[in-house]
């Protein structure tokens, strides 16, 4: 699609091409002619503890290539709203979208985002690029994400909890990395000694995707599940199974005799707090907040704070539940500001800037990165569990209406820790809901018989 | 009309109430007023008519997308029906109503005690104001931050107080014994001196004449308070409570920033309900006929403020 045209005759595209060439001039370096002739384009974005490294990878890209790149930073559910708003309008504000596991189905399903293969039929993702869960591709004519669908998005953190662990005290103790559950709650067990030290601290919170997300690793590492084959179309729900109840079981359990006594009321950011304060010996956080464990501003823990992935019950891996978050180009943009998302997208997803994004604090999604000689220095010790946690991370929704299960999660879970509701119930009460959710938009569903 | 007066019009120049437009020399007829009224009446229109009827319609619809476009499907009374089904509005309609009662409650008794004390105040006055008056000056945004570092449970100025009295942490904002409470202390913190504000100004205009009679008569302070101030105060109090429930029925930046609504739905109130169920999932048609159902409740308060301030003898 060509631009608007000046009165001189020249477009939007020529214009910047030549503004770029003439600031290439001047500074007296020379970029690549593809890279600088891509419109500037904006982003709109969360704020969360990975931003700060993104921030500097975008400027590396500016730096690299003299493309002008806007960020539009906002809370998490107000970068949700401004996405909404911007999608569902004749003419799109936004360029990128960063979106969230929790609502770029919404993205999918509702038509709002140009398949990047679209854009650019040559292109293909770096195959060591992580496809979490193969999110990034949507087949519109059966509604569901496989790989032989189109190419919608490319990964920009691929984010799931690790646990983080006190090293030190571990290494005083004799003890070793918990790979299972059995040994994470005889570890924190020991070592909790409230209101100095917790043995563990849970994100117990209710809000847009707290509890929740906290309580993935536990459902899926003790073998449980939300639905029972959501790739094949089967929605079934099977939350208040045995496996879920052991989980919810040992999740309030870990809570009330060796967690934060204000667990229900604890978000993501006091959950970090608590490590870094030294006040937590374990916690389930995104790894992105591992930077924050060795700022001599921010931490009374530096170098003392290890990683490992998620516990498994015997028999079951590691499970995290993906929180991770996507790059899709809006739809109702124009050519050439879509050309200049894709070019970012392009140029993001290298090994070269993966790299790059490490070394600012950022979390890889090119696992060619965490072959990189720099996962073995000490400061990026969580590049290996992470790795090791990638491979079996779930894909908790694929479906647009997750914002609904979530909420009915978000209440039942926190009800559960504020000692409310006994797990049983609560799980009884929740899948309840979720199975009205999915009847009421038409999946294919059904429920188990309530748990006693 | 200018409103310039003419000696040789006497009677333009003395203006009796409820005299006709005809008096001042506009022409009486119906086309007249219907000009004059229609700017303000296509304002009202556009600013508050058709955004309501265009929520009351999206209230019979269910919205979906597709292909990047809205698809809008009838819902009959679906949407109303469903309300009566909302677990989470149940308890958001009881959170709120315990929410006004003991927060405007509060502000009111506090308020009028504090401008009891005051009015008599004579050195001080813009000092005192000044201090009172801040917390309405504050954002909601700086009201929530300041008072989720007050109430944090490990390192919280409050719970450090307890501690040095000797007592264990609470769990202020966490435990739903106590979540709503904070939430109700932090908004009688926050809009008290509104309430103080409004009935030290009706107390200042209160006529000094009757209290140097009550005075002669030999009253004591406390059947000053109950026989002379308190019935002559009954407007203004009226007014302010009529504002305060209203306000506080629309409560939301407090119970976001504290609570979320939690722990479970101990702080869950109308407008946070409202938000969860539009804004985050997204239920255009059922998020629509849930702010219907509030707009009406909020007329029925307005209709029985209106109604007792009426009562009162403040009637326009």
């Amino acid at each position: 699609m060509r631009g608007p045209v000046t009165k001189h005759g020249l477009t939007r595209r020529d214009a910047l091409v030549g503004v770029g060439a003439l600031a290439a001039g001047l500074s007296g370096r020379w970029y690549p002619a593809a890279a600088a002739s891509a419109a500037p384009i904006t982003i709109v974005i969360n704020q969360s503890p990975w931003f700060d490294s993104f921030r500097k990878t975008v400027e590396l890209y500016e730096k690299q290539t003299g493309n002008k790149v806007e960020l539009d930073v906002n809370p998490f559910a107000g970068s949700l709203e401004k996405q909404r708003n911007s999608v569902r309008a004749s003419k799109g504000q936004y360029d990128l979208l960063i979106m969230n596991s929790g609502w770029f189905a919404e993205m999918y399903f509702g038509g709002f985002i140009e398949p990047i293969s679209d854009i650019d039929t040559s292109f293909k993702l770096d195959p060591d690029v992580y496809t979490l869960g193969d999110t990034v591709y949507f087949d519109a004519a059966r509604k569901i994400m496989v790989p032989t669908g189109k190419l919608m998005s490319v990964p920009i953190a691929p984010l799931i909890p690790i646990v983080y662990y006190r090293g030190d005290l571990y290494k005083e103790a004799g003890l070793k990395a918990p790979e299972t559950f059995a040994e994470l709650e005889a570890n924190a067990r020991k070592f909790h000694k409230p209101p100095g030290r917790y043995g563990i601290v849970q994100r117990g919170a209710r809000g847009p995707a707290s509890v929740s997300f906290d309580f993935y690793p536990y459902l899926y590492g003790f073998g449980g599940g939300i639905f029972k084959n959501q790739a094949a179309g089967d929605y079934s729900v099977t939350l208040n199974n045995e496996a879920g109840l052991t989980a919810l079981q040992y999740y309030l359990r870990m809570a009330k005799e060796a967690g934060h006594p204000q667990t229900a009321s604890l978000d993501q950011a006091e959950v970090i707090q608590n490590m870094a304060t030294g006040k937590a010996v374990h916690i389930m956080a995104v790894v992105s907040a591992w930077s924050q464990m060795d700022d001599p501003d921010k931490s009374a823990v530096i170098d003392k704070v290890e990683f490992a992935p998620t516990p498994h019950a015997p028999g079951f891996s590691t499970a995290s539940g993906l929180g991770h978050w996507l790059g899709g180009i809006a739809r109702n943009i124009p050519d050439d500001r879509k050309r200049g998302a894709f070019e970012f997208l392009k140029w993001f997803q290298t090994r070269d800037a993966q790299i790059a994004n490490a070394k600012f604090g950022g979390i890889p999604i090119n696992a060619a990165s965490y072959r990189d000689p720099i996962s073995q220095e000490r400061k990026f010790r969580w590049m290996k569990p992470l790795a090791e946690s990638l491979q079996h991370a779930v894909s908790v929704y694929q479906f647009p209406e997750a914002s609904e299960v979530i909420a009915i999660l978000e209440l039942g879970l926190n009800q559960a820790v504020a000692r409310n509701v006994e797990a049983a119930p609560a799980l009884n009460d929740m899948a309840d809901k979720i199975h009205g959710v999915m009847t009421k938009y038409g999946y294919q569903t059904a429920k188990l018989p309530a748990l006693r | 009309m200018d409103g310039s007066v003419s000696a040789s019009a006497p009677m333009a120049a003395t203006p009796k109430p409820g005299r006709t437009d005809a008096s001042y020399g506009a022409p009486d007829d119906a086309v007249w007023r219907w000009v004059t009224l229609s700017p303000a009446l296509l304002m009202m229109l556009l600013l508050s008519v058709l955004p309501l009827a265009n929520l009351f319609l999206s209230s019979f619809y269910t919205v979906s997308w597709a292909e990047g476009r809205a698809v809008w499907m009838p819902a009959g009374l679906a949407n109303y029906a469903a309300l009566a089904r909302d677990d989470l509005l149940q308890a958001g309609v009881t959170n709120t109503l315990i929410f006004a009662v003991f927060a405007v409650g509060g502000q009111m008794l506090l308020g009028f005690v504090l401008a009891l004390l005051c009015v008599r105040v004579t050195s001080g006055r813009v000092l005192y104001r000044t201090v009172f008056i801040l917390p309405i000056l504050i954002p909601g945004i700086v009201v929530g931050a300041m008072w989720k570092l007050l109430l944090n449970f490990d390192f919280g100025l409050v719970n450090q107080l307890v501690g040095l009295a000797g007592f264990d942490p609470v769990n202020w904002l966490g435990a739903r014994e106590t979540a709503l409470a904070s939430v109700i202390m932090v908004d009688i913190w926050h809009w008290t001196p509104f309430c103080f504000l409004l009935f030290l100004a009706g107390l200042e205009s209160l006529p000094q004449d009757i209290y140097e009679a009550t005075k002669i008569d030999g009253a004591t302070i406390w059947q000053e308070l109950i026989y002379v101030t308190l019935p002559m105060m009954l407007p203004t109090i009226v007014v302010t409570f009529a504002f305060r429930l209203i306000l506080a029925f629309k409560v939301f930046d407090e119970v976001y920033l504290l609570t979320s609504g939690g722990p479970g739905t101990a702080t869950e109130v109308l407008s946070f309900t409202l938000y969860q169920r539009f804004f985050r999932e997204d239920k255009t048609g059922y998020g629509a006929a849930m702010s219907m159902s509030i707009i009406f409740l909020v007329c029925i308060l307005l209709i029985f403020a209106l109604s007792a301030r009426r009562r009162a003898g403040t009637a326009p």
